[in-house]
């Protein structure tokens, strides 16, 4: 209770003054909040509250001094916000450590896995967004009749399906000789094109069929609203085609939220999309690498990635209001 | 309420998926008191024994019947979304409304930050710390949940009640003295029911979703069956061209879920109606 009522107060000396800071100043102070904010909960689950490793590092009946060694070893004796210090400093330097379970720098698992998983989830990622924007767009353009109702309809079932159900189904007809055994059912030996496209197709068609559904039905509705607009009746009025509407005058001004969308959906579908994704098809990218450190607990990995993907998004979020005030500068003032 | 209720009765997609929801509702009910889906544990069969009268859905790995255990989910199923739901969009709706009414004061600007900082956070990776920091208590899911859904309720609520506040009946509310507590919670809140209750829907849906990936994960139900297990033990079974656990739990999670975004969807068209006409 006192470290809270001490960080209202500390907030609310800070924050008096803060208002009359230039826009971009506030939001970089905010962003830096951010940033520690998800530091300190990273550090406060993973580490304080996290499973003590002194035993498991150590021999059958120990002596006071040994305990006491490999707790200094672990930085056990250390205060805690010595501690998050030194994991703030870990993640400026990207220095994590040795994993618990194979030992290995926590940095280059990272550098070796970060490309397996950008190949793996990029492909998925371009058209799922791409063919949502399409299928938006020609719903919207269709709007009520038979082709958007298919489109709607088509988009609340593929958001009734679950990630795993199209992976398991996918890999069922596809991989299988229950089905069609056209590729394989796990692995990733990719050195050329070709085994690249072997490898990565049923991946791809999965998180396309698992995203398509939101994305579609997100993007109709900012298309449907950006339509509305009076100036797109006006230029439908004078006779513009349908591409040059669409393309030149609605898409155009709906590039904002789109952005939004894209950026934000990156760290998500980087690391929960590769996740499932690489786990279920062995490929040992991000995903898989995570998906190992939460089933055997290995702490380091886990705290570089979640410090990691949490930073980034904060930074992404910060960004984005840059973005927004370039792009329409009334936000500044509100 | 009623209009929409009316309204809601003349959609019957909305209908459709409502009836659904009823279906899986009562077969829930019927395994909390105890009169369905109770032997979902016992190895009642051989190993993957095919569709019969006594297996309708066949066995699984061990033998048990897949129908009980299908059964025995859609409880689960509803334990998990109704208390998620329901305690995540009550933390959403309060810190929402907070957040709207106090708008740009440091109450505002913390929720805001709270809600910045959980966003940031991947959701599975969130879920397995909360799992380790818990060591292994069965509610961690549930928890790691409420914790992270509330952010989107009170975004939207948020943004409502900034709207609402520049009527004049909250105007007319503070202008005779009552007490910020009192127009927020008697006044304001009340108008934003028909968001919460898409809202809910949503996370509903949200929350069944989750649980079938994080019990894949390792991090889900322990004390149970869930779709999720089913659909994590047939990955292996599928393999081998058994298919019966695929089959039944993917059916009814797609059927649930259908259920209620279908309801979500025509809720969202009745309100939108019913706001343009006032």
């Amino acid at each position: 209770m006192v470290v809270i009522s001490c960080a209202l107060l500390i907030w609310k000396i800070v924050y008096k003054p803060m208002n009359k800071l230039p826009y971009f100043v506030r939001r970089l102070l905010f962003g830096t909040a951010l940033v520690l904010g998800v530091t300190f909960i990273s550090f406060l689950l993973m580490v304080h509250f996290g499973p003590d490793k002194t035993y498991e590092l150590i021999g059958k009946n120990p002596t006071e001094q040994q305990i006491a060694e490999v707790r200094h070893a672990l930085g056990y004796d250390r205060s805690f916000l010595l501690r998050y210090g030194s994991y703030l400093r870990e993640l400026v330097t990207l220095d994590f450590g040795l994993s618990d379970s194979s030992g290995e720098k926590v940095s280059s698992m990272l550098a070796r896995s970060l490309p397996i998983s950008l190949l793996l989830v990029v492909p998925g990622f371009v058209l799922g967004n791409g063919l949502g924007l399409i299928l938006g767009m020609l719903a919207v353009w269709y709007r009520g009749r038979w082709l958007d109702r298919l489109v709607t309809g088509a988009s609340v079932a593929g958001m009734s399906v679950s990630f795993l159900i199209i992976i398991i189904g996918l890999q069922v007809l596809l991989c299988t000789p229950h089905g069609l055994n056209l590729f394989p059912v796990r692995g990733w030996q990719v050195d050329g094109l070709a085994s690249y496209l072997f490898y990565v197709t049923v991946p791809t068609l999965a998180l396309v069929l698992v995203t398509l559904g939101y994305n579609t039905r997100y993007y109709r509705a900012i298309i449907a609203d950006e339509s509305e607009r009076e100036h797109i009746h006006a230029l439908k009025a004078y006779g513009a085609t349908p591409y040059e509407l669409m393309l030149k005058h609605v898409l155009k001004n709906s590039l904002v939220p789109i952005l939004t969308r894209l950026m934000f959906s990156v760290p998500l579908v980087l690391i929960s999309g590769s996740l499932l994704l690489e786990s279920y098809f062995g490929i040992p990218g991000i995903g898989q690498v995570t998906f190992d450190a939460i089933t055997s607990g290995d702490q380091p990995v886990l705290k570089a990635v979640i410090g990691l993907t949490g930073v980034l998004f904060a930074l992404a979020l910060t960004v984005n209001d840059f973005l927004y005030k370039v792009v329409d500068p009334r936000v500044a003032r509100s | 309420m009623e209009s929409v209720w009316q309204r809601l009765r003349s959609d019957g997609y909305g209908m459709l998926g409502f009836y659904i929801i009823a279906v899986f509702a009562l077969a829930a009910l019927l395994v909390w008191s105890g009169l369905l889906g109770q032997s979902w544990a016992v190895v009642s069969g051989g190993r993957w024994e095919s569709i019969s009268s006594t297996h309708w859905f066949g066995t699984n790995l061990l033998g048990q019947d897949i129908l009980q255990r299908t059964l025995f989910s859609s409880a689960t199923a509803f334990e998990v979304g109704l208390s998620v739901t329901i305690l995540s969009t009550l933390l959403g709706t309060v810190l929402g409304a907070l957040a709207g009414w106090f708008r740009s004061s440091w109450l505002d600007e913390l929720i805001l930050w709270v809600k910045g900082v959980l966003d940031s956070i991947p959701f599975y990776l969130f879920a397995a710390a909360i799992a380790f920091a818990l060591q292994g208590n069965r509610w961690a899911m549930h928890l790691a949940m409420v914790i992270t859904f509330w952010t989107t309720t009170a975004r939207i609520i948020r943004g409502e009640v900034i709207r609402l506040k520049q009527r004049e009946f909250v105007e007319a509310a503070r202008a005779i003295g009552l007490p910020p507590r009192t127009i927020i919670f008697r006044h304001v809140l009340p108008n934003t029911s028909h968001i919460v209750l898409v809202q809910a829907t949503i996370v509903f849906v949200a929350a069944i979703k989750t649980e079938v990936i994080l019990s894949f994960l390792g991090l889900g139900i322990q004390n149970g069956v869930s779709w999720g297990l089913m659909l994590a033990e047939s990955s292996q079974e599928v393999l081998a061209g058994h298919f019966g656990n695929f089959a039944a739990a993917s059916i009814a999670l797609f059927l649930l879920l259908v259920g209620f975004n279908l309801l979500a969807d025509s809720l969202q068209d009745a309100m939108d109606k019913r706001r343009s006409v006032s």
